[in-house]
């Protein structure tokens, strides 16, 4: 079958403002998006840029709205977009480079600001920390983030002001916060209550209809939300 | 160099679905009643102190079915999902059911509203 695919482009050297072109592409129903950027690239027009890695949803580098929802390029299948023009834009929100790719430099800036790594002083016990499998569940959900950012380019409040950490920061964060090992968890609090922090967050949901990995992202936000409000972890 | 491409209208094309239609009616909802008590005062104000005619065509403007219909469905609105995200933030838990909880929303808005609109009409029909 043949599809066409209308993509957004820029080229910062030629162009003054994005533009939209069409190309048509032969496709089997269950090829995957990229697929035909892949095809687009290699047989009609080399100069298409877009940023890809693994192909199998798993690096997050091919984060990108289509059908003007922010999705992997490489986990979404031709024949679950419906039968028309299939739309592709670079996701919003972050400077726009070339074509299908963002400066992501402001998404990873927010993602070290919450500290995403184990804090834990204490001389470690002989052979590791331990950790009850319900002390692993409480925070598993939010082990999963692969950074796309998909989330926080998805949502209204960081498309207003940059400043906000966004959704994949706050998921992170929280990933360490409920982890029983580290020890951080009341200063990342502290850096997540400020101005900038969760609560600019207004339960839009956007990130959680997003993220390719089907994180609870909103859910994780309440926990931290609450976390913030009562002091306690519960 | 990089360019900053976005605008309004390519926040607003966004498909969020259901659950960023309800805050887009959410903050709408709040602007709608700021708008109201807006216009409420500055009519008051312009009646009582000028006895001004412009004052009397503000009250029969937001007097009027056509502003009231509207007028009652953002604010209704606004309360019912204001309690939604309440109830949200309180009980983290139940947002793995914001589906739900949207649906529900919906349900209780219906009545609610339809009883606003039948007041609306019935004082059209009494001709009050
Ligand atoms: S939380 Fe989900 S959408 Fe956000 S960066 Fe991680 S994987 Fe991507
Ligand atoms: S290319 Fe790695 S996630 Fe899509």
């Amino acid at each position: 079958m043949e599809v066409k695919v209308k993509i957004l482009r820029f080229n910062p050297e030629a162009d003054k403002r994005p533009h939209y072109q069409t190309f048509c592409v032969d496709a089997e129903p269950t090829d995957r998006v990229l697929d035909l950027l892949e095809k687009i690239k290699g047989y009609q027009d080399g100069s298409l840029a877009f940023r890809r890695s693994c192909a199998h949803g798993i690096c997050g580098s091919d984060a990108m709205r289509i059908n003007g929802m922010n999705r992997l390029a490489c986990k979404t299948l031709v024949k679950d977009l419906g039968r028309g023009t299939i739309v592709v834009e670079p996701l919003l929100g972050l400077p726009l480079i070339k074509d299908l790719i963002v400066d992501m430099d402001p998404f990873f800036e927010h993602y070290e600001s919450v500290m995403p790594y184990l804090v834990n002083d204490e001389p470690p016990p002989l052979k590791e920390r331990l950790q009850s499998p319900e002390e692993r569940a409480r925070f598993d959900d939010t082990t999963k983030c692969i950074l796309c950012a998909a989330c926080t380019t998805a949502c209204p409040s960081f498309w207003s002001n940059g400043r906000y950490v966004g959704p994949a920061a706050i998921v992170n964060a929280h990933r360490f916060i409920f982890d029983s090992r580290d020890r951080a968890a009341a200063e990342r609090l502290r850096i997540l209550s400020n101005q900038f922090g969760v609560y600019r967050c207004h339960t839009i949901f956007n990130c959680t209809l997003a993220c390719p990995r089907e994180i609870q992202i909103t859910k994780a936000i309440g926990e931290v939300k609450k976390a913030i409000a009562t002091g306690s972890l519960e | 160099m990089a360019s900053k491409f976005q605008s309004w209208w390519q926040g607003v094309r966004y498909r969020g679905g259901g659950p960023m239609i309800t805050w887009m009616l959410h903050r709408i909802g709040g602007l709608a009643m700021v708008v109201f008590v807006g216009m409420h005062v500055f009519a008051s104000f312009l009646t009582q102190q000028f006895g001004s005619g412009l004052g009397t065509t503000l009250n029969l403007i937001y007097q009027s079915p056509y502003f009231q219909a509207p007028l009652y469905f953002f604010v209704i609105f606004h309360a019912l999902n204001g309690l939604r995200i309440i109830l949200l933030d309180t009980f983290p838990k139940l947002l793995e059911y914001q589906r739900e909880l949207i649906w529900l929303q919906w349900i209780v808005f219906i009545p609610i509203y339809g009883l606003a609109v039948f007041f609306i009409l019935a004082q059209i029909v009494s001709g009050e």
